[in-house]
């Protein structure tokens, strides 16, 4: 059984009918599937704003299946773990539609670990075993002294911090004469330390003593920082907030006469490249000057339209449109391309149609690449697609 | 021919917030505070002390003008002297590379660059979309990606061993990263995860897949250099700046060289041979003890190694697979998980060198290399094959 | 110190309000040939320029790594880059720091901008701001000016009068610069009538949009033979960071302007500069920072700007010859025009402008807004 979280497996799945958001699955009308490694299948269907969940072997019509070890499904429902990094180290995989499983988080209420009460002696123990934690050395300089803790009852026990040079140490034993001896029932030590009960009271009341340096007992509070009960938060979290805003300011970009002259070609269904006249390079798009050899290329050529293919990349991932949040439909193919005159490095980029990727066969130089030609647009406008995509010469 | 350094500068203080992707309790001049609270520490310094800051980072990705103006409330430049150099991804390096140059000068004394990036804030592929030539390229581009590197070296060492290499490349640098409190990312990768991540992550462009990719962090750097005289007098462990090469390249992105006839020398390539002949380096792999390198993916980190070591054929390929590049082997690489595990990106450059530098003060933390780190070399990379080269030595012994 | 650093060679473009008929590239092109032709530098990696250096700004261009586009037009090309991110003339000290460091002996330096690309330049500006405060509250660069015009016009007694008077001169002086922006002559009446930006600020008190790109080359002591023989030194440079938020800066201090200047000065072993200055160039974006900046470099006595102009000062301190940036330069590019006049007017070049007996000048740039960030330069004649 998955105990790392103290969570078992089932739990999140047979909380999930309470969990439910019908709001969060307005529309869906879809099965769901989870294949958790050595624990076995659930089924989550989803139509009319109604939910089941079943756990069955056949996940045969479900939209999305996702698959992970007990560990890593318990960690991401209750948030312990990265939900992306997980996914992104492949200890989480997705079979399908992974927008569609995506949906699922709007329709549960995230899982919360059943809150577990703890008894006298437990906090106690944990008081104790966390007092090194809360010390703060900068309250204690110069301090070097013993505190007694003598917490009776049969939840209770004895405990001794000698704090010295400015660290501080535990014993679970109470040694000679502390500085300062603390008295008190263990019941009431609870209270005291969650506070629900002053010192004062307890002390006046003859329920607590105080046996030695009584200013040393006044400092503990700044000495030892406050305990809290674990999974308690000391103070409500700062309210963060956050500014969203699109910004964007019209530009209007100049073509310059180099770039211009390459535009304009393409509005007559001609590809021009410019030449460097030291090192004969051609450059498509033409640019103002030969980087490597620093000096204005001003004859110009017409090249291609047809070439042949030296590199491509098949773009699974599309980056969504600043502005718009468009993507382009996936995969795509970009592609460099040696058009015909051109030589060697000069290769000239643009898109591949997308139906014939698979059959695009790569040039290298003991091999012969696809031989492409360019799909022109209907209206042209002196812009980069002028040309809709490359296509196999056939 | 050897260059003659006016005087020597040392890296005397090193502070750097968490990386992370998300730090939405700060705000920029906050964020940029913590790391600048943390350098002024480890220098045991005030910010009295500085004379000059010098600020940078791609500021299209928080749209914001001149940043360094506002973040004058966290860097504390009020009343200083201030530059502010941005180049990009390598921006982070350059920073670091201006304040050599300003203390090495004797124009001022103590110089602290700053590098930083709030990447949540902006919209990161709009960001680098907006890298290329409004006019043509914009449309085309795909947010640097591409699966070219991968797809050359399928070529030439065959498309199993690529594969795994870079997987293996990928799994050291997790490994690495596991190690680093500091890291972002660190997904605790094993080796038996190798074949199904190479299958199954989820491909982005050719064979670049998810798994392979470098993350997109918030969070800042910030180094405190000083001239030899003071760095003396602040620290017992100064790191020595020897050298450093800056090597730029043209936009168009011809850059792999798919014809043999027509070979390109990568800018990495050219940069190292520059800097080690000009040192009287002949042999990179024995000098250095470690080598922080940008590396944005696995692919390129794999490829870029025979570029920036001076290797040839499949040299690299075997480091690797060796596990030379470990920590505890013969050129740890990347001892930190490199740019895969933390990518802040204004300030991914700066974090090689501080990585660089941590490693021979031998006070890197849990991925310190056991072994004593008495010559580092780390690297920056951006644009369209940018690259910076950074040389750091325990001692003056050059 | 006395180590001094060369500027061999400057080139220009005309400023013009809407370079429309070229990308920066072209801009940066006829830049660059001038300098290669007029020093005969090569790019050789042992004796030429092994490093460039560049300002644009992202913003303004609209591009992610603005300086990206620009690699080949520079000779960047398997040569280091880096980009200067605020006024251009914080470039000639970071290129005198390359220099004096050792690792370069000879730089060059490119920049370039297009204000007119923008669809608003104060959009821009705006984007100079925090999003959460200042922003929303429409702050930008021209009125941020417009609350130190008014605080500083209070403190030192200019009037309209006064801001009509720069605002006629400067286009006087800038007729006699074939590269300045061609704007016409104004009279003092047309000023004064101009209508109201932003409160003090006419439009004619405020500099107009422009495009421009501009080179030089810089080179160590040792080598400046080679590439020229009338070379100008840089002599002192420094520069300033004031607090970002309005309410927190005395705004008519001038604190970064005088730390700027002072180290400037310090560097360059001057004393006395009302004696030891022949010429000034202020960077005005604004009519009121001419007398402002004035009494910042410490030409003027605190709160006597209006005095020093109606006794003549700007044109007896041979102040902002050119037209200064009140006639029109590129928001990132202000000060690197005040630089390059300052070494045409040292060279003996400056024509119809040209003022006599210059043997030491000063360049002022300012970045940010009512000049948070202020940068001084000291140029020194070469050639006696």
């Amino acid at each position: 059984m998955s105990e790392e979280f103290g969570i078992k497996v089932e739990e999140i799945f047979d909380t999930m009918e309470e969990r439910f958001r019908p709001e969060g699955a307005e529309g869906v009308d879809a099965s769901f599937g989870y294949d958790i490694t050595g624990r076995g299948k659930w089924k989550l269907t989803v139509k009319d704003g109604k939910m089941k969940i079943e756990k069955t072997d056949d996940l045969s019509d479900c939209r999305a299946i996702s698959i992970s070890d007990p560990d890593t499904f318990v960690g991401i429902n209750i948030g312990k773990v990265d939900g992306m990094q997980a996914f992104n180290s492949g200890k989480f995989k997705v079979d399908g539609d992974l927008g569609a499983l995506g949906q699922t988080a709007k329709m549960f209420k995230r899982f919360q670990p059943p809150k577990k009460e703890m008894t006298t002696k437990e906090i106690i123990q944990d008081m104790f075993g966390t007092l090194l934690s809360r010390f703060q050395p900068k309250n204690a300089e110069g301090l070097d002294v013993t505190i007694g803790y003598d917490i009776s009852g049969e939840d209770g026990g004895q405990w001794m911090a000698t704090i010295k040079d400015g660290t501080c140490t535990l014993k679970e034993s109470i040694d000679g004469t502390p500085t300062v001896t603390l008295e008190v029932q263990a019941d009431d030590w609870v209270e005291l330390m969650l506070g629900r009960v002053e010192a004062m009271t307890l002390l006046s009341a003859g329920k607590a003593a105080i046996v030695g340096d009584t200013q040393l007992a006044l400092k503990l509070t700044e000495i030892f920082g406050k305990y809290q009960l674990p999974g308690e938060k000391a103070e409500p979290e700062q309210e963060l907030i956050a500014l969203k805003k699109t910004i964007s300011v019209g530009q209007h970009f100049a073509t310059g006469p180099v770039m211009g002259k390459f535009l304009k070609g393409l509005k007559d269904k001609k590809i021009l490249a410019n030449i460097c006249p030291k090192c004969g390079r051609k450059q498509v798009p033409p640019r103002e000057i030969c980087a490597p050899c620093r000096v204005r290329c001003e004859e110009w050529v017409e090249v291609g339209p047809k070439g042949e293919i030296r590199l491509l990349d098949t773009v699974y991932y599309a980056s969504p449109d600043p502005l718009t949040g468009e993507t382009r439909e996936t995969p795509y193919g970009t592609a460099w391309i040696l058009l015909d005159g051109c030589e060697g490095n000069d290769v000239f980029s643009h898109f591949i149609r997308p139906d014939q990727i698979d059959r695009i066969v790569i040039g290298r130089n003991d091999r012969k690449g696809s031989r492409l030609r360019p799909v022109w647009a209907e209206k042209r406008t002196g812009g980069v697609f002028d040309i809709k995509y490359f296509e196999i010469d056939e | 021919m050897e260059k003659k350094r006016n005087r020597n500068v040392a890296i005397v203080g090193i502070g750097e917030t968490k990386y992370s992707s998300h730090r939405e309790d700060v705000n920029q001049p906050e964020m940029v505070h913590e790391a600048v609270q943390d350098a002024l520490k480890d220098a045991g310094l005030s910010i009295n002390d500085i004379d000059c800051t010098v600020h940078g980072n791609m500021e299209l990705f928080e749209m914001i003008h001149q940043p360094d103006l506002w973040h004058t409330l966290g860097t504390g430049t009020y009343g200083k002297s201030a530059y502010r150099l941005t180049t990009g991804g390598t921006t982070g390096s350059t920073v670091v590379c201006a304040a050599d140059n300003l203390v090495a000068s004797g124009m001022y004394d103590i110089v602290m660059c700053i590098g930083f990036e709030k990447l949540q804030e902006g919209h990161t592929t709009g960001g680098i979309t907006n890298m290329a030539d409004p006019l043509w390229f914009r449309k085309l581009q795909t947010g640097a990606l591409t699966g070219s590197a991968g797809y050359m070296m399928m070529e030439e060492f065959g498309e199993e061993r690529a594969k795994r290499a870079a997987m293996t490349y990928r799994i050291i640098m997790d490994k690495h990263a596991c190690l680093n409190p500091n890291s972002h990312r660190a997904f605790g990768l094993e080796w038996d995860q190798l074949e199904d991540l190479m299958e199954n992550s989820p491909r982005l462009v050719g064979e670049l897949r998810l798994i392979h990719m470098c993350s997109q962090s918030d969070g800042a750097c910030v180094m405190i250099l000083a001239s030899e005289e003071r760095a003396r007098e602040i620290t017992d462990k100064p790191v020595w700046i020897r050298d450093h090469i800056t090597v730029h390249r043209e936009e168009s992105l011809n850059v792999f060289g798919n014809d043999e006839k027509h070979p390109v020398k990568m800018t990495h390539r050219f940069a190292a041979e520059q800097l080690f002949e000009r040192n009287g380096i002949t042999d990179p792999v024995e000098y250095f003890d470690v080598f922080e390198m940008y590396d944005p993916s696995a692919w390129w980190g794999l490829d870029w190694m025979r570029e920036f070591l001076l290797l040839e054929g499949d040299e690299h390929l075997k480091l690797v697979e060796n596990k030379e590049i470990m920590i505890g082997g013969k050129l740890p690489i990347n001892p930190s998980g490199g740019v895969i595990a933390a990518n802040p990106i204004g300030a991914t450059a700066s974090v090689r060198v501080a990585e660089a530098a941590k490693q021979i003060r031998g006070n890197a933390g849990p991925h310190q290399i056991p072994t004593p780190v008495n010559h580092a070399l780390a690297s920056g990379f951006g644009g369209t094959f940018w690259t910076v080269l950074f040389m750091l030595e325990k001692e003056l012994s050059w | 110190m006395g180590r001094r650093v060369a500027i061999c060679a400057v080139s220009q473009i005309k400023n013009e309000p809407d370079i429309w008929h070229q990308r920066f590239q072209g801009m940066l092109l006829d830049c660059f040939e001038p300098i290669i032709e007029q020093t005969g530098v090569t790019f050789d990696m042992e004796k030429g320029i092994r490093d460039v250096l560049t300002c644009s700004d992202d913003v303004f261009d609209a591009r992610t790594i603005s300086d990206n586009g620009m690699q080949d037009v520079v000779g960047a090309h398997y040569r280091g880059e880096e980009k200067m991110a605020q006024d251009a003339i914080n470039g000639l000290g970071y290129a005198m720091a390359c220099i004096l460091s050792g690792h370069d002996d000879v730089v060059l330096y490119l920049a370039h901008c297009k204000e007119s690309q923008t669809e608003s330049r104060r959009m821009n500006t705006n984007l100079g701001y925090d999003p959460f405060y200042c922003r929303p509250v429409g702050l930008d660069f021209i009125n941020a000016c417009a609350f130190q015009a008014r605080e500083y016009m209070e403190k030192s007694g200019i009037t309209e009068e006064h801001l009509a008077e720069i605002v006629v001169r400067s286009r006087k002086n800038a007729a006699k610069n074939p590269y300045a922006r061609e704007n016409g002559k104004v009279s003092k009446k047309d000023v004064m009538k101009s209508p109201m930006l932003c409160d003090p600020i006419r439009e004619l008190h405020h500099y107009p949009v422009t495009d421009w790109a501009a080179g030089m080359l810089l080179c160590s002591e040792e080598r400046a033979h080679e590439f020229t023989d009338n070379p100008v030194w840089i002599t002192g440079f420094g520069n300033c960071m004031d607090s970002y938020f309005l309410g927190d800066r005395d705004l008519t201090s001038n604190f970064a302007l005088k730390k700027a200047a002072e180290q400037a000065y310090a560097m360059a072993g001057i004393k006395d500069p009302r004696k030891e200055i022949d010429l000034f160039e202020l960077n005005d974006a604004s009519a009121y920072q001419l007398p402002m900046w004035a009494e910042g470099v410490g030409l003027v006595d605190e709160g006597q700007g209006g005095a020093w102009i109606d006794a003549g000062g700007m044109d007896a301190s041979n102040v902002n010859l050119s037209g200064g940036m009140l006639n029109g330069n590129p928001v990132m590019l202000g000060g690197l025009a005040r630089a390059v006049e300052a070494v045409i007017q040292l060279r003996g070049e400056a024509g119809k402008r040209q003022a006599k007996g210059v043997k030491r000048a000063l360049a002022h740039g300012t970045t940010g807004g009512a000049g948070q960030h202020h940068a001084v330069v000291i140029l020194e004649k070469g050639v006696q």
